[in-house]
C-alpha cells in the first residue's frame, strides 16, 4: 500500500466531536425569520386562487408574483418554478413561503392560508406518461444480425423502485439580504456554485452579488447536489421580500416526502446467445424523472452508457427515456442512474446463466471486459480492468463455490441460504467531455508568509472526508505536515469554482489539480512570501472526445470497480432476511486515506443492502407519499449491519493524484445483484425488482416454491 | 413551551386528574415525536410507587410506571416478556419508555402488550375515589379505543403467578432494531405427564387490537405430545377460520399466512420439547 494510504484523524474531527461544529440549524435566530413553505396537496391542479389571511407586522407571504428574476430554478433546464405559478405538477410542490419571527405563528398562517386549486389527472404511472423529457440511444456492432443468427433469445422486465438519501442533516438554508441588493446564502449545501448560478436567474442579479458559503453539512449522497438551489431561490425571493435574512429548515417528514429521490426505472432486457455467450444485447430503459427535469438528463445518460455492465457486448443498442411523472422530482443520488441498470444487467446475465445450465459468475467471468476492450460507446477501456483477481479474491474470502453448491442441494426446510455475487463499475467525473467543456475545474493553493497553505476549491466536506483527503494530497506533494495546511468550508467570494462535488470526481479530479498546483508551489517556493498558484483541468490527450449526438466515444476516462458476495438466510415462514455474509472488493486506484475509503465502501455497500430488500417507498392513488418517515421507510440500523469484510485491489490511475481514482459511489452500485441473486438461491426463484421484500419472498414461498 | 404537573405521589396524581384534562406522560417516547405539544401533561416519573415491581400471594404485578429494562432486568419478570422487550426499539428508548405508556397508547402493535394478552393479565386502574381491576383483553376496546376514563390512571400490571413455563416469541420488524411490529406472536404450553396441560397464544399487529383465541387453543388441551399431530390439522383449520387480519403496511394475506406459518411452527415446537 502506498505511503499516502495510511491513515490519519480526519481534519474536521474535532470541532465535530466536540459539538463546535456549526451546522445551519446552529446559528442563533436573532433578528432572523422562520421560513416555511406552502405545498400543494394535489397531485395535478390548476392554481385557482391563493387567499392569505391578513398578516400581523413582522409576516411576509412570497409567492410566483415576488420572484424578481425568472420563475425557474436553473439546474440543467430551468423548468422547476422557483413558487408553483399557475399549475401545481406534484404533491408537495411549493407554492409559497411564509417567513416571520415566531415559529409557532408562520405555522399558524400556513395553515390557514387557502389555495383553491381546479384538479386535473395526475399521471403516476411512468409507463402511462406521453411526455418524454429526454432520450437517448447509441449502437454499436450489428444488433440485428447477432439476434437473427443467435442459438437462443432471452427477454426481461427488470424493475427498481425510489430510494431516499437518508442523510441526518436534513435540507436547510439561511439567505441574508445584503446593502446594495447583494445576498449572503449559507447552509447545507454541495455545491456552492450550483445555487448561485441558480440565483443569479432567480433574482435576476449578478454573480458577483451572491455569496454562497456551505455551513458543516451533515450528509449528501447527491440530496444536496440540485435541491439546495431550490430551496436557495425560495428563500432568496422571500428574504428579499421581508428585507430580512431567512431560515428554512425542513423537518423529516418533509424532507423526505418533498425532496429529490433514486429515480425509479422500468427496463427491457433482450440478449442474443450463441455457443454460450451474449453476443448482443437490445436494452429499453425507462426513467422516472418525476415533475420537474431537474437533472434527470445526466441521470438518463450515465444510466443507458453503463446498461450493459461489466461485460463485453460485441453487438449492442441501448435506447433510454426520461418521463415526466405527477411525483417528487428525482435527483441525483449516489451512482447517479448506474445502479438501477447493474441491477437490471446483473439479474438478467443470472438468469440467462442459469438457464444455459452454468454457474452465474463463471458466466459473467467469461464475458468481463478487459483492458483494450471497447466501451459500450465505442471508448477504449484504457486502463487495467482488475476484475478478475478482485473476482478471485472474493470467492476465495467468501468460499464462494463450496457455498453455492451446498445451498443448491440443501434440504427444504424453515430457513433456506443463499449466496450469490455481482460486479460493477463507476466511470469517475462527469460523463463525456463534462469535465473540459462544462465544469472547467480550476482549483487553487494561496501559500501564506508563515508557510502555511491554504486549499482554495468548491470541493464540499459532507462527511465523505473529502478535507482529510485534500490536505493529504498536498502535504504529501509539498512533503510537509498536515497541520500546515489549511481547508475551510467553500465560500464563492473566496474560491475559485472546481466543479460541484459529484460524480466522484473529487480526487481524480480536483485532487490532481491540488496535486499539480503543490508541484508548482514547491518548485517556485519562497520562504517568508505569499504566493498563490492555480491550475486548471486539462482533458487527457488520449481520451476519445465524446460526441453526445450519437453517444460515442470515451464516457469516461477510467473506471473504478468493484465485486461483491452477499449470504442471505430466509425464514421462508415468514419471509424475512438475514444477511450472514457480506464480502467485496473494491478498485479505487491509491487509496488517499484508507479509514475514509473503507468507511465509504462499507457505507455504500449496506446502502445497497437497504435498496436491495428493505427500502421501500411508494406513492398512495393520490400521488401522496406515505412512507415520510424513518420508522415507516425503514434504513439499515446498526443492529442490521451484517459482518462486512472489505478488500482493496489498487490499479493505479496515471492522471490521478498519487494513481487516485472514483470512490464515492462505486460500493452502492453493484450491491443488489448479488443480495437479490443470494435471495434466489435460498428459495429457488428469479426476482427482476427491488426491493424484494419480506412479503414478495412468502408469497412466492407459499405459491409453489415449497417441496 | 411544555405545560404540566410532575407529582411525587399517586394519590396527587389522581387529585390533578380528577380536576383537568391531562395526558399521562410515562416516559414519553410517543409523545416527544408528536408535532401539536399543546396539551398538558401528568409526568409521572417522580411517583416512587408506580415504579415497582412485585409479587404478592395471587399476582406478580409491574408498577405502570417501570420502564422496559427495568421491567427486563428485573428477576422475577417471565422470561417471554423479557425476550419481547429486547425486540422493542433500542436501548436508549427502553430506557425511558414504560410499560404503562406502551399500554395506554393503545396500539396492537406495542410489543409488551401482546405478551400481557398471552398471560391474559389484568389491568389496576385508579381514579381519585378508588380502584378497578380489569381485564387486558377487555380493557382493548378498539384501536386507540381503552376502557380507561378521563380520571383514572393505568397503575399495575398484574400477572398471574402461575404461567405456563414454555414459551415461543417471534416478532417481525422491517430491521432488526427501531422497528414497529409488522406482526407478531406469542404462544405459550405447559407439558405435565406428557399431555399439554396449557396453551396460549396471541397475536399482535394485525387487528385494531391484540387477537387472542382461547377457544382455538383450548383444541391442544389435553393432547398427549405424541398425539399433536392427530390435531394438528383441526388445530390449524379452527385458527385459520377465527384468524382475519386487517390490511395494512402489509398485506392481510401475507399476515394470515405468516399467522399459520407460525402457528404450525408452534405445534412443531411442542412435539420437539
Amino acid at each position: 500500500m502506498a505511503e499516502i494510504s495510511g491513515s490519519v484523524v480526519k481534519v474536521d474531527h474535532g470541532p465535530k466531536v466536540r459539538g463546535e461544529a456549526r451546522f445551519v440549524a446552529d446559528y442563533p435566530m436573532e433578528g432572523i425569520l422562520y421560513g416555511k413553505t406552502l405545498r400543494s396537496d394535489r397531485a395535478r391542479a390548476k392554481i385557482q386562487a391563493i387567499n392569505v389571511p391578513e398578516l400581523p407586522m413582522g409576516y411576509v407571504v412570497a409567492d410566483a408574483r415576488d420572484v424578481p428574476g425568472k420563475n425557474g430554478v436553473l439546474i440543467i433546464g430551468d423548468d422547476t418554478p422557483v413558487f408553483a405559478a399557475e399549475t401545481v405538477e406534484f404533491v408537495g410542490d411549493p407554492i409559497a413561503m411564509v417567513a416571520g419571527p415566531d415559529e409557532a405563528e408562520v405555522e399558524r398562517i400556513l395553515r390557514e392560508i387557502e389555495v383553491e386549486y381546479e384538479d386535473l389527472e395526475p399521471v403516476l404511472d411512468m409507463r402511462k406518461s406521453e411526455k418524454v423529457f429526454y432520450e437517448y440511444g447509441y449502437e454499436k456492432g450489428e444488433v440485428d444480425k447477432a439476434f437473427a443468427e443467435a442459438d437462443k433469445v432471452y427477454e426481461e422486465i427488470l424493475q427498481t423502485g425510489h430510494q431516499e438519501h437518508g442523510y441526518l442533516e436534513t435540507q436547510g438554508i439561511t439567505v441574508v439580504p445584503l446593502a446594495g441588493g447583494k445576498v449572503k446564502v449559507h447552509g447545507s449545501i454541495q455545491c456552492p456554485y450550483y445555487v448561485r448560478k441558480a440565483l443569479v436567474l432567480a433574482l435576476g442579479i449578478e454573480p458577483g452579488d451572491i455569496q454562497v458559503i456551505q455551513d458543516v453539512t451533515g450528509g449528501g449522497f447527491g440530496g444536496k447536489e440540485d435541491y439546495p438551489s431550490m430551496i436557495g431561490a425560495r428563500v432568496a425571493v422571500t428574504a428579499l421580500k421581508a428585507g430580512k435574512p431567512v431560515r428554512v429548515v425542513y423537518d423529516r417528514r418533509e424532507d423526505m416526502a418533498t425532496t429529490s429521490k433514486r429515480h425509479p426505472t422500468y427496463s427491457v432486457y433482450k440478449a442474443a446467445v450463441k455457443d454460450g455467450k451474449v453476443t448482443a444485447m437490445d436494452i429499453d430503459l425507462l426513467y422516472n424523472a418525476g415533475a420537474y427535469t431537474t437533472i434527470s438528463m445526466v441521470v438518463l445518460q450515465r444510466g443507458t452508457i453503463c446498461s450493459n455492465g461489466v461485460y463485453n457486448i460485441p453487438h449492442m443498442r441501448a435506447h433510454g427515456r426520461s418521463v415526466k411523472t405527477n411525483s417528487v422530482p428525482n435527483g441525483a443520488f449516489r451512482g447517479f442512474g448506474a445502479p438501477q441498470v447493474f441491477f437490471a444487467v446483473e439479474m438478467f446475465m443470472a438468469h440467462i446463466a442459469k438457464d444455459l445450465g452454468v454457474d452465474p459468475v463463471a458466466f459473467k467471468e467469461a464475458h468481463f471486459v478487459k483492458k483494450g476492450d471497447k466501451t459500450s460507446t465505442n471508448g477504449i477501456f484504457h486502463h487495467g480492468v482488475p476484475l478478475p483477481q478482485m473476482n478471485e479474491k472474493l470467492l476465495t474470502a467468501s468460499d464462494y463455490w463450496a457455498k453455492r453448491e451446498a445451498y443448491a442441494s440443501q434440504p427444504k426446510g424453515r430457513y433456506q441460504r443463499g449466496i450469490g455475487m455481482s460486479y460493477s463499475f463507476h466511470g469517475g467525473g462527469f460523463t463525456g467531455t463534462g469535465e473540459r467543456d462544462i465544469i472547467k475545474a480550476v482549483a487553487a493553493l494561496q501559500k501564506y508568509p508563515d508557510g502555511k497553505v491554504e486549499i482554495l476549491t468548491s470541493g464540499t466536506e459532507m462527511g465523505q472526508g473529502l478535507f482529510t483527503t485534500f490536505a493529504k494530497i498536498v502535504a504529501k506533494e509539498l512533503d510537509c505536515p498536515i497541520d500546515q495546511i489549511i481547508v475551510k468550508l467553500p465560500d464563492t467570494d473566496r474560491v475559485p469554482d472546481s466543479g460541484p462535488t459529484v460524480a466522484s470526481r473529487s480526487i481524480m479530479v480536483v485532487g490532481e489539480l491540488l496535486r499539480r498546483a503543490a508541484a508548482k508551489i514547491k518548485a517556485e517556493w519562497k520562504d517568508g512570501e505569499a504566493q498563490r498558484v492555480e491550475e486548471r483541468f486539462q482533458q487527457p490527450e488520449w481520451q476519445i472526445p465524446f460526441n453526445y449526438d450519437t453517444f460515442q466515444g470515451d464516457a469516461y476516462p477510467t473506471f473504478s470497480w468493484g465485486a461483491h458476495c452477499v449470504e442471505i438466510e430466509v425464514d421462508t415462514y415468514t419471509g424475512e432476511q438475514k444477511v450472514i455474509g457480506a464480502w467485496a472488493c473494491y478498485d479505487v486506484g491509491t487509496p488517499i486515506d484508507t479509514t475514509v475509503v473503507i468507511g465509504q465502501m462499507e457505507g455504500g455497500f449496506l446502502q445497497g443492502i437497504g435498496y436491495a430488500h428493505m427500502e421501500q417507498m411508494n406513492y398512495d392513488k393520490k400521488g401522496r407519499i406515505r412512507s415520510n418517515s424513518y420508522s415507516d421507510y425503514t434504513m439499515p440500523t446498526a443492529a442490521d449491519v451484517p459482518k462486512m469484510e472489505m478488500h482493496l485491489c489498487v490499479e493505479e490511475y496515471p492522471e490521478g493524484p498519487f494513481g487516485a481514482k472514483g470512490a464515492g459511489e462505486l460500493p452502492l452500485v453493484g450491491v443488489p445483484g448479488a443480495y437479490v441473486n443470494a435471495l434466489e438461491q435460498a428459495i429457488d426463484k428469479d426476482f427482476c425488482h427491488i426491493p424484494v421484500t419480506m412479503e414478495d419472498t412468502l408469497t412466492h414461498w407459499r405459491e409453489g416454491g415449497q417441496a | 413551551m411544555v405545560n404540566g404537573y410532575a407529582p411525587q405521589t399517586l394519590r396527587e396524581a389522581l387529585e390533578i386528574k380528577r380536576k383537568e384534562q391531562v395526558s399521562p406522560y410515562g416516559g414519553g417516547t410517543d409523545l416527544m415525536v408528536d408535532h401539536h405539544r399543546t396539551g398538558t401533561y401528568l409526568f409521572l416519573h417522580r411517583i416512587a410507587e408506580m415504579q415497582e415491581i412485585k409479587q404478592d400471594d395471587n399476582y406478580l404485578r409491574l408498577g405502570a410506571g417501570c420502564t422496559f429494562t427495568e421491567v427486563q432486568e428485573h428477576a422475577l419478570t417471565p422470561p417471554i416478556l423479557k425476550e419481547a422487550i429486547s425486540r422493542i426499539a433500542a436501548p436508549a428508548i427502553r430506557n425511558l419508555g414504560t410499560i404503562g405508556g406502551n399500554i395506554g397508547n393503545g396500539s396492537a402493535k406495542a410489543d409488551s402488550v401482546l405478551v400481557f394478552f398471552a398471560l391474559d393479565a389484568k389491568l389496576r386502574l385508579m381514579d381519585a375515589d378508588g380502584e378497578r381491576i380489569v381485564p387486558i383483553h377487555a380493557f382493548y376496546k378498539g384501536r386507540k379505543a381503552l376502557d380507561l376514563a378521563l380520571d383514572e390512571l393505568i397503575v399495575e400490571i398484574l400477572l398471574p403467578r402461575v404461567i405456563p413455563t414454555r414459551y415461543v416469541y417471534h416478532k417481525i420488524g422491517a430491521r432488526a432494531a427501531l422497528a414497529i411490529s409488522r406482526l407478531s406472536f406469542a404462544g405459550l404450553w405447559n407439558v405435565e405427564g406428557g399431555k399439554i396441560t396449557a396453551c396460549s397464544t396471541a397475536f399482535g399487529a394485525i387487528d385494531q387490537v391484540v387477537v387472542r383465541i382461547p377457544e382455538v387453543d383450548k383444541i391442544l388441551i389435553g393432547t398427549p405430545v405424541a398425539e399433536l399431530d392427530s390435531v394438528k390439522e383441526r388445530y390449524l383449520a379452527a385458527a385459520g377460520e377465527a384468524i382475519n387480519p386487517i390490511d395494512g403496511r402489509i398485506s392481510a394475506h401475507y399476515r394470515k399466512t405468516v399467522c399459520l406459518n407460525l402457528l404450525d411452527d408452534f405445534v412443531e415446537t411442542m412435539k420437539k420439547a
